[in-house]
């Protein structure tokens, strides 16, 4: 060994590569192995060192594996930029994969897997059949790896050749990390799958049982993982293998533990036996306390996951509160979760010992920690009704100390606990009105002036209170001029004399003139209306009585709830998420449906759309703050609405005018259907009969008859002369004339939207009528990530509204100006970015003539770049370019073999989310 | 599974960067080190250690000044990656000997040979450094560990233990001494971090010991060892409360064990044996809330004394044997926002001691180089005020932590009885060192 591997980054002179190249190519092996060493430092470090290739490659026919294990790693890395040099080092891959020596057989096998390349992954399907079933255990459990990888690449290799059955006939393995990754790679299959691909048997259980015991800590996670879905015949079946589990909660990995936990906690569910579960949850306590030992960030995890395993069985870690004690050098991640669950394990009997805690959290240095311990007593409060007093007066004597932001979560909590004890506990108001100026926080304010506006007749200078606030009405928030606005209301409504008056007066201007917040505009002049119409009724919709809150610290709703439970020992119950709320899969492993592709990538993205709040409650969140805010009067203000749209907000003002292609002005828009739809686009009424009735192939139907009691509509988005229309049948199977047509967009990604009115006459019983609907694109664009949904309204006079789902397909959306010249092709190409290129096999594409389908390609506004052909494997390879309004370039690459099925598509453009709906379009055109 | 590695400084330099499924971004490292900086945009929040960006999960443990990263995209056991970082922190420390940056760098080639065989698409492999040795063949280069400050578990045993060599713990599993063959000695650490909450009135509220038998063998050949522990050692807390336990009993709620760790004879005997694989590993965990005799016992008096002036006197009384020495003992007291100066007055003829006040979060902290069991001292202050206090002082200060390190004790009297290696030969004879120390985890008086 010579000296420090960092020598090795210490090389910046000009000549570099080529001393390189001299030292990789040298006779002295302990040169070589410098030169690869350097070669490998300058790759970490970012530095481009493929041109070293060759030389590198040719240093990988070696015994030494110190060096063939360099020169792999060097190969990982740069095969997928080099896909052509790769191929050179397939011959001594295959070699390597049956020597006489394991570990350069597994390096092979491993290697080959790693290296991304088409071809390569062809020439590995041999070695990887032999290594499956290798006589030693270390490369069998290396190959088992390997077929995920292969899956991954090319999933219907997998299938043709016989891996999967390979992989299932491993779990019967006599070597116990053999059978745990073959469990792991079927599990990752059947993961990206919608096949039954791997389901646990009779005979699989006992073989997983069995290896359990033998494994190393990460087999055990992998085959715990893999029992956890497994549903048990019976009690009996649950209990044999809660049985041979339980051992595992002994195991000083964590990790082991936890997925242990979870596969008991499932099993537990089918278990009868009362004795037997109160038993199981005797033994689970110790071991889930004993995580808390552990490091701070497996603490954390640990805390996350109890917090769902008590909100379902408290009884295991009820009698442990102590554990969760809040240790003053915890990281305070660690604390806010301690505090979540202290709250959930506080009862009657330990409420005394809990709030002591609280108290001195309160004290502490922390903002957000001692916020978060103030809002726990009073939740305590509100979860325990005898112990309510016992934390009210916890919370009275943090306010005597009189910092601040104590002072205002106090007030905050405790505007909660008179919601949920009402008339109870006012006489401490007057303490609360001390701290009254010192109150800077929107949320605390609005809280404060909640209280006095409730309690205003207990309340002597109720008006002179609420009118210190009023000075600054117009540069409050928007939370607190709607606090102060019902507060005046409940005030003068109590106490009707002319103080009160005369502030109602001012409070209403304000909030009805000086404002531009619609919400309290509304809100103010609904009590304006019924103040003046009808006092007592004004008095009976603004003093009603509320509705009782609850007890929010079990927060998580049931069923979410069992989700989270079933994942127990995964992210989701760290994020307390579903799984698929932020999975999202970029890769194309399966070919799949694209609607549901585009499903989880909605909701993976778009973390507004998911049911819990995010993760950002681990720091200060306050996730019961809906229920228990201060509400406005039940049924106070604001008409009821119409039903909103399905997805964004409420619909903006009728369409804008159509942009230029200009097909004739869109007609008035009828208000009434507008808002009853709730849609976005201008409804546009039927006039007179089109001749453009197009001929051609049927239309896809997207109303079937039975569902539209009768009407059946077909439509598909098409290009013609420039520009896009929608062309549509309508068939009347019903028993009765219909008539009144009218047609409306949602929201869409391209923001698509009639440009015309629909043109259909009257429509006879048993009659059909087709029509060409002009369209426009970016009238309405819907945000997020581009999909393929285009929502669709269609009403008649005769019949209920109805809605359907159409997918825009991108060949119709081809611009005509799509072309490029070569060199702006290529220069394009280069200019963007490799994250921006994204590729695709679309294994239903088949190209049968070349010169025929680039001709179909050019009808949908495609455009020819350049032709060639790979030698070694006779492929051809296209380059065309197309265009999307308003300028989206692609620039394609398609490479398939004259007449067999399956295109490879690679697509660059400077927005590849669109690629998926590319792809879609792609492959319906090389059908 | 996970789709990347990474070890980044705490300035956020790429150290190691492993990339096995190709489906996150490459700026990942950087998104990462961004948004731990600044979590919750503001510098200094400290980051959870699992969250999501742009839908890739990222995992992170902090181990001797670097933090060690995971990122994914699937729903994974996040305990898992977690302990999976943590245990490539340890095995890349049992083979370079120190883990840091600087010795990193110098075997990066090393590193990423380990981690291709801990990692392979993402899977945890093997990550037992016995086990490693038949597939690794690059050699460490270790760096000069005397140069280095001592770091770590190995700075526990500075004082206690003279006997031992100081780089003893910090040197690699693999490579071989300088002289040629390696000395055969095998390491058996019992570590204790122990947790007290004393109220107000000295009363014990919560107390808790969380140990740790810790091995490190640099025994050739694998030899079985066998550990034996007290004889009335038992496990599992009765719901009785512990009442039949008879006095001097050592009562465990929980404990864990090493896979090596053969059961057989633990009921009856109490006594473990192993094979011990090379490398640092621990035998076994245990947790113990069984009432104990503190080491410490802290008097804080905090008094008013005057409208704008306070009196703090701290006493604190080392209740151990005499033979026993706690080093590092550092006490620390936060006071009333409002203070705006502090004068200390230590005892007279007191050495090693050093007192400071910290502006920034109005706290004092008495620093002691060590305390000789059974003795005592006294601190005190006198604070200035720059208003008129609402409430009672005591209310406004507190509450004092502690934090120490005591080596030769530890609270829960688990004790190895013998520590034997079974003979090879006659002349086989290592060197067998069995170590004792107690550190504070959270240490607490309420005022």
């Amino acid at each position: 060994m010579s000296g420090h591997d960092s020598k090795y980054f210490t090389t910046t002179k000009k000549g570099e590569i080529h001393e390189l190249k001299e030292e990789l190519n040298s006779q002295y092996k302990d040169k070589k192995k410098d030169a690869v060493k350097k070669v490998i430092a300058a790759m970490t470090v970012g530095k481009d060192v493929s041109m070293l290739f060759t030389d590198v490659v040719n240093c990988m026919q070696t015994e030494n594996l110190e060096l063939k294990k360099l020169v792999y790693l060097y190969l990982i890395n740069y095969a997928k930029s080099h896909p052509d040099l790769a191929i050179l080092a397939v011959n001594t891959f295959v070699k390597d994969s049956q020597d006489p020596n394991p570990l350069i057989r597994a390096l092979a096998v491993r290697t080959m897997g790693c290296i991304r390349v088409d071809k390569i992954t062809e020439y590995l399907c041999d070695p990887l059949q032999r290594c499956l079933k290798d006589e030693d255990p270390y490369v069998r459990k290396t190959a088992a790896i390997c077929v995920a990888k292969l899956h991954d690449i090319n999933a219907e290799l997998v299938e043709d050749r016989g891996f999967l059955e390979a992989l299932k006939d491993m779990i019967s393995d006599s070597n116990p990390m053999v059978v745990a990754n073959a469990v792991a790679a079927l599990a990752e299959i059947q993961e990206g799958s919608s096949k039954v691909i791997f389901e646990i048997t009779n005979h699989t259980l006992f073989k997983l049982l069995a290896a359990l015991n033998e494994c190393t800590e990460w087999g055990q996670v992998f085959i715990l993982d893999a029992l956890s879905k497994y549903k048990a015949k019976d009690a009996r079946d649950a209990e044999n293998i809660v049985e041979r589990v339980t051992p595992r909660l002994q195991h000083a990995n964590c990790a082991v533990v936890l997925s242990a936990v979870k596969v008991i906690l499932q099993q537990m569910e089918l278990i009868t036996s009362v004795d037997v579960v109160r038993n199981l949850c005797k033994k689970m306590a110790p071991p889930l306390v004993t995580l808390l030992s552990a490091e701070p960030e497996i603490q954390y995890v640990a805390l996350r996951n109890i917090n769902l395993i008590v909100q379902r069985r408290p009884s295991i870690l009820a009698h442990e509160i102590k554990v969760f004690f809040c240790k003053y050098n915890d990281p305070i991640y660690v604390k806010m979760e301690k505090l979540e669950i202290m709250i959930k394990l506080a009862s009657d009997r330990n409420i005394d010992q809990v709030l002591l805690e609280f108290k001195e959290y309160a004290t502490e240095v922390d903002v957000d920690f001692v916020r978060k311990a103030v809002r726990a007593i009073g939740r305590c409060a509100i979860k325990l009704d005898r112990a309510a007093e016992r934390c009210i007066n916890v919370l009275l004597e943090l306010i005597k100390i009189k910092v601040n932001y104590v002072v205002q979560e106090a007030i905050i909590v405790i505007k909660d606990i008179f919601r949920r004890y009402p008339n109870m506990y006012e006489s401490i108001i007057a303490t609360l009105c001390e701290s009254l100026d010192t109150l800077d926080e929107p949320e605390a304010k609005a809280s404060m002036i909640w209280i006095i506006g409730e309690y205003a007749e207990r309340i002597d200078n109720a008006d002179e209170l609420l009118e210190s606030f009023l000075e600054s009405f117009p540069e409050e928030p928007a939370q607190v001029q709607l606090q102060l606005l019902t507060a005046a209301v409940k005030l003068f409504l109590k106490k009707p004399t002319e103080g009160p008056q005369q502030m109602i007066q001012v409070v209403l201007n304000n909030a009805t003139q000086e404002t531009d917040n619609p919400d309290l505009r509304d809100r103010a002049y609904v009590y304006w209306r019924l103040l003046s119409t009808d006092p007592e009724a004004a008095k009976d919709v603004v003093l009603a009585e509320k509705p009782t809150i609850s007890d929010d610290s079990n927060m998580l709703d049931q069923s979410l709830l069992d989700d989270l439970l079933a994942n127990i020992a995964t992210l989701a119950s760290v994020y307390h998420k579903p799984p698929d709320a932020f999975v999202s899969r970029t890769r194309p492993t399966q070919p799949r449906d694209d609607e549901e592709e585009f499903a989880e990538q909605d909701s993976g993205s778009g973390d507004t759309s998911a049911p819990v709040p995010d993760g950002a409650q681990v720091h200060g969140g306050y996730p019961g703050a809906g229920p228990s805010g201060p509400l406005p009067p039940p049924g106070g203000y604001g008409a009821p609405r119409g039903p909103s749209p399905p997805t964004g907000p409420p619909p903006a003002p009728a369409a804008a005018p159509a942009p230029a292609p200009a097909p004739p002005p869109p007609a008035p828009v009828p208000d009434l259907l507008g808002d009853l739809m709730g849609l976005d686009n201008a409804l546009v009424p039927a006039g007179p009969v089109t001749p453009s009735a197009p001929a051609g192939p049927p239309l896809p139907v997207l109303l079937p008859a039975p569902a539209g009691q009768g009407l059946q509509i077909s439509g598909q988005l098409m290009r013609r002369d420039g520009q896009v229309f929608y062309s549509l049948r309508f068939d009347n199977n019903t028993q009765m004339p219909l008539d009144g047509f009218m047609i409306q967009f949602n929201k869409n990604t391209f923001g698509l939207a009639s440009a015309g009115p629909l043109q259909v006459p009257i429509l006879q019983p048993g009659t059909s009528a087709n029509t060409l609907l002009p369209m426009v694109l970016f009238q309405n664009v819907a945000p997020g990530p581009p999909n393929s949904i285009l929502q669709v309204a269609v009403k008649n006079n005769q019949q209920p509204v109805w809605y359907f789902n159409d997918k825009i397909h991108l060949q119709a959306l081809f611009v005509e100006d799509g072309q490029m010249e070569r060199s702006t092709f290529l220069e394009t190409w280069k200019s963007l970015p490799d994250s921006h290129e994204v590729s695709k096999d679309l294994p239903n594409a088949i190209v049968t003539n070349s010169e025929a389908t680039l001709e179909r390609l050019l009808k949908s506004n495609l455009f020819f770049i350049a032709r060639r052909v790979l030698k070694d494997t006779n492929q051809e390879v296209l380059y065309l370019s197309g265009k999307v309004a308003p300028n989206v370039p692609f620039l394609v690459e398609l490479t398939f073999l004259v007449g067999y099925p399956s295109v490879k598509c690679a697509v660059k453009t400077p927005s590849p989310e669109m690629a998926p709906l590319f792809f879609e379009a792609m492959e319906s055109l090389l059908r | 599974m996970i789709s990347q590695f990474f070890v980044l400084s705490l300035r956020g330099d790429n150290i190691v960067f492993r990339d096995y499924r190709g489906d996150v971004p490459k700026g990942s490292a950087e998104i990462f080190f961004r948004k731990v900086k600044f979590w919750q945009g503001e510098e200094g929040e400290e980051a959870p250690p699992v969250f999501k960006v742009d839908g890739v999960n990222y995992l992170h443990v902090k181990v001797g000044g670097l933090l060690f990263v995971a990122t994914t995209r699937v729903n994974i056991s996040p305990a898992l990656i977690l302990e999976l970082l943590q245990r490539i922190a340890r095995v890349t420390k049992d083979y370079l000997g120190i883990l840091n940056e600087d010795s990193l760098r110098k075997n990066f080639v090393l590193v990423y040979e380990l981690l291709d065989e801990m990692i392979d698409f993402g899977y945890p492999q093997t990550t037992s450094t016995e086990a490693l040795k038949s597939f690794v063949f690059n050699e460490p280069v270790v760096i000069d560990a005397a140069r280095l400050p001592n770091l770590g578990p190995a700075a526990l045993f500075i004082q206690g233990t003279k006997r031992v060599p100081g780089t003893s713990v910090t040197k690699s599993v693999v490579a071989n001494e300088p002289g040629g063959r390696k000395r055969e000695e095998v390491f058996v650490d019992i570590i204790e971090k122990i947790s007290v909450t004393f109220n107000a009135s000295g009363y014990i509220l919560t107390s808790e010991i969380d140990g740790t038998i810790q091995m490190k063998s640099y025994l050739s050949g694998n030899p079985e060892i066998r550990v034996a522990l007290n004889e009335d050692l038992s496990i599992g807390r009765s719901d009785f409360g512990g009442g039949f336990g008879g006095v001097g009993m050592v009562i465990l709620d929980d404990c864990n064990f090493h896979e090596s760790v053969r059961l057989d004879d633990f009921e009856t005997e109490h006594y473990l044996t192993l094979v011990p694989p090379d490398g640092e590993f621990p035998v076994m965990n245990y947790r113990m809330t069984q009432e104990f005799k503190p080491p410490f016992k802290v008097f804080p008096v905090i008094e008013e004394a005057g409208p704008f002036k306070g009196e703090v006197v701290l006493k604190v009384r080392a209740d151990f044997p005499a033979n026993v020495t706690a080093n590092t003992v550092a006490l620390r007291l936060p006071l009333p926002k409002t203070t705006s100066r502090v004068s200390f007055e230590l005892e007279a003829g007191a050495t090693g001691q050093s007192t400071d006040f910290k502006e920034t979060n109005k706290t004092i902290e008495w620093s002691l180089r060590k305390i000789v069991g059974g003795s005592e001292h006294t601190l005190r202050a006198k604070l200035t005020l720059t208003q008129e206090r609402n409430v009672n002082i005591r209310k406004e200060a507190g509450p004092v932590s502690m934090s120490f390190t005591i080596p030769m004790f530890n609270a829960s009297k688990l004790a190895v009885r013998y520590l034997q290696v079974v003979k090879k030969s006659k002349s086989y004879n290592p060197y067998r060192w069995v170590r004792y120390v107690t550190h504070s985890n959270s240490y607490v008086i309420r005022v």
